[in-house]
């Protein structure tokens, strides 16, 4: 380079940066604030694009289904504290509070991480065509983290255990502030633990090191409950900080309350600006495992021997070769297992296993089961092949996938739990089958009513909007908990009742599943379903 | 002296009389009439929205007519669609791969399903080399350019050699050893008596690749010309005439 050239080239100035630019007698917002202002305001524009896309029934049921979370919350933040005590000390409630506190933390961590970093605003193959933020998707996700039923659960169960604990007082909201904060603040700090972890897990050998220590953690967890010392360890819990707050505010010790309120908000607005650093960090990194998955080599098997077992090895490999599904189904097998192990839960309680791991198992794609073939729906659908046959593949594949994961769980849990009676062992083997049958014919039944187009090779898609993912999700948990209960029921009389009540159900989804088989194979309703899946 | 015998039309291979599809309160195609003979090839020319793509589903009998009449190799699409679907191959204009499949396992599902005999293999090996996919047969789709995708797609529609290959955007975003592959795949099915009807936007190689060209403006066929008439610079300006 010539010296002329030198001259001209502007140098490049370097600034080190600030949160804030002090100049004389004046405070200018920095870049770094501005932009955090920007990103807030663009998670409003994201949220109004995609709810002016809400079409038909969904646009309908939205506004409604808003207002039933807030008008539950409502309810579950008084009612409780109204109901007289009986057999249940308040105190005793207030004691295991801590520990319940931290479950929020435990439940937003598992989720985010197991998503990739947490629900997006705008799928990534939308977002793509817009200047979206790691600081914007840091803060969808966040907003997003409570569309969860397992989230949604929590919440109400620790919002209704403090207001019981707390009792009728005219202080009562003001007792529960801390807690409404406190869901903030610990799912901040879940959002940012979820990011750490997906960071390290798109870095070299970083799949394995999560799994390590994914491992590290369920092993000392289990060590603690063997040497019957998780309890100690839980009342240490900073959670207990929380509790202290509330009762502060029942018992209008307004100092110690402002207090706890203001380390809890200062908590949260460090986790949601670390987050947002954090998310800004794996943004800059490939996500290696999916990366992986969509360059993967697979040895040519032999010639499939019938149509069916060339459909379901299609359908087979559209589920094994996707990383947010092969990783929610571990996740699904496992966790619920390792709780019952946690809690030493006997057989009787084991009855409602079952349901929540198919619920969970089915609302990782089976909600939307045609959008499997993405865009190749389409070449599948000119196939010659009947529509029946493609849709007895995809009830096999979905029940094959359910029953395996919930062999897993059962067989983790059991482990506490000892050997079963007979009765116990029919109605746990009854309900597993029943429930995997019940929700793979309602998810079928949904799949054709009301598909989506998504791509499911991110692993923080969903297969149906996130409110409409909560609806679904409401839906199974009620159903299949009511169905588990009836078993965990029938598991104290003879081993014959579980098999005499295993009948209706088993008629009843097979009538559903019949139902939507002849939906399907209308030419008209498969190919809107088609049409739209693969769009 | 007797009179000589006048050479006989062989009878279209895709015959469409007045179709119509609707979609709600949209109506997608309004009434097209398309005849495709063996050994020929047709365009369907258009801009977006003109009813081309979705002629080509209903041909491929993934959507279901609203009304009219369609009958592909002699039989109803309405009352026979899998008999069709055996006869054809189509290769959509979105996609047209299952992302998690590898094209090998494409290719043997597409044989199963179409009971192609034993030895199909040397052939789809051959397109496969010809597109040059041969390196990537046992990865997955999801990680395909859309090029390599398009390609694929071809493959898919033409190796059992159906008796109407059905082709919508193959040329979109393909490389040009892509485009003159499938140019020489459209020559082999014409070759071996296959129909074959191409939509895109590309009238250039509509012209090189085809005989006849159908022109459709809002779900309508506004004219029917040889190759001849729409190629080249005077072609250009009657083709660009027909749009508006």
């Amino acid at each position: 380079m010539s010296a002329d050239a030198r001259q001209v080239t502007p140098r490049r100035e370097r600034r080190p940066i600030r949160w804030l630019d002090v100049k004389k007698g004046s405070v200018r917002v920095s870049t770094a604030t501005k932009e955090g202002a920007r990103s807030a305001r663009d998670v409003r524009h994201l949220l109004r694009f995609r709810v002016s896309g809400l079409r038909g029934r969904a646009r309908r049921a939205a506004p409604i289904a808003v207002a039933v979370l807030l008008a539950v919350t409502l309810l579950v933040s008084v009612v409780p504290a109204l109901v007289p005590e009986y057999r249940i000390a308040r105190t005793d409630v207030l004691i295991l509070l801590p520990t319940a506190y931290i479950s929020v933390l435990v439940i937003s961590i598992t989720s985010a991480a197991a998503n990739g970093g947490g629900r997006e605003l705008l799928p990534r193959e939308q977002a793509v065509a817009f200047p979206v933020s790691p600081t914007t998707d840091h803060l969808g996700a966040l907003l997003m983290a409570p569309l969860n039923i397992a989230w949604l659960l929590q919440a109400w169960s620790i919002i209704g255990m403090t207001a019981y604990g707390v009792g009728p007082t005219w202080r009562l909201p003001l007792a529960l502030l801390p807690v409404y904060l406190w869901l903030f603040t610990g799912t901040a700090l879940a959002q940012t633990i979820a990011w750490v972890v997906e960071y390290v897990r798109r870095g070299r050998s970083g799949s394995h090191v999560v799994r390590l220590a994914a491992l590290l953690v369920g092993g000392t967890i289990a060590v603690l409950i063997a040497t019957h010392q998780m309890t100690n360890v839980l009342d240490d819990s900073p959670t207990l900080r929380v509790l202290l707050a509330v009762i502060a505010g029942a018992s209008g010790n307004w100092y110690v309350w402002e207090i706890l309120l203001v380390w809890l908000f200062g908590i949260a607005v460090v986790a949601v600006v670390v987050g947002a650093w954090m998310a800004g960090q794996v943004s800059r990194r490939p996500a290696r495992d999916e990366l992986k998955v969509e360059t993967s080599r697979h040895a040519a098997r032999p010639h499939p021997g019938s149509d069916f077992v060339a459909l379901l090895r299609t359908d087979r490999a559209g589920i094994w070769r996707s990383v947010p599904m092969r990783r929610g189904m571990v996740v699904l097998a496992v966790f619920p297992g390792l709780i019952a192990l946690g809690g030493h839960f006997g057989w009787d309680r084991l009855a409602i296993f079952p349901g929540l791991v198919a619920s969970g198992g089915v609302l990782l794609f089976g909600v939307n089961s045609w959008c499997l073939d993405g865009r190749g729906a389409l070449w599948r659908d000119s196939l010659p092949v009947s529509a029946r046959l493609a849709f007895a593949s995809r009830v096999t594949v979905l029940m094959e996938i359910l029953l395996a994961s919930t062999l897993l769980t059962l067989v983790v849990a059991g482990l506490g739990a000892g050997l079963p009676t007979r009765s116990q062992l029919a109605a746990i083997a009854c309900a597993s089958v029943v429930v995997c049958l019940q929700v793979v014919a309602t998810s079928l039944r949904w799949s054709v009513r009301s598909p989506y187009s998504v791509d499911l090779r991110s692993s923080r898609a969903t297969p149906a909007p996130p409110l409409v993912m909560v609806g679904y999700s409401w839906r199974l948990a009620l159903s299949t908990t009511f169905t588990g209960l009836m078993f965990g029921a029938a598991s104290v009389a003879v081993w014959p009742v579980s098999f005499v009540l295993a009948v209706p159900f088993l008629v009843w989804s097979g009538v559903k599943l019949w139902r939507t088989s002849i939906r399907w194979a209308d030419p008209v309703e498969r190919s809107r379903v088609i049409a739209t899946v693969a769009s | 002296m007797t009179a000589a015998p006048e050479p006989t039309t062989p009878a279209p291979v895709v015959d469409v009389q007045s179709l119509w599809v609707s979609f709600g309160s949209v109506d997608a195609v309004r009434g097209i009439d398309l005849q495709v003979a063996p050994g020929a090839a047709t365009a369907l020319l258009g801009r977006n929205g003109a009813g081309k793509s979705t002629t080509m589903r209903v041909l491929a009998g993934v959507i279901p007519p609203s009304q009219g009449r369609v009958h592909v190799a002699g039989r109803d699409i309405r009352r026979e669609a899998l008999a069709v679907k055996r006869v054809t191959g189509y290769c959509p204009d979105v996609g047209g791969l299952v992302p998690r499949a590898t094209p090998w396992e494409h290719l043997q599902l597409a044989a199963r399903l179409r009971r192609l005999p034993v030895g199909w293999e040397e052939r789809a090996r051959d397109l496969l080399e010809r597109f040059d996919l041969g390196g990537v047969a046992h990865r997955v789709t999801g990680g395909f350019s859309h090029g390599m995708g398009r390609r694929m797609s071809v493959i898919l529609a033409a190796f059992h050699q159906p008796r109407v290959v059905l082709l919508d955007e193959p040329f979109d975003g393909v490389d040009p050893l892509g485009v003159e592959a499938t140019l020489d795949v459209i020559a082999d099915a014409r070759a071996h008596g296959s129909a074959v009807l191409v939509s895109t936007h590309l009238r250039e190689l509509a012209v090189q690749a085809c005989q006849h060209a159908i022109v459709l403006r809002g779900g309508s066929a506004v004219a029917e010309l040889s190759a001849a008439e729409i190629g080249g610079e005077e072609g250009a300006g009657v083709y660009r005439a027909l749009l508006d």
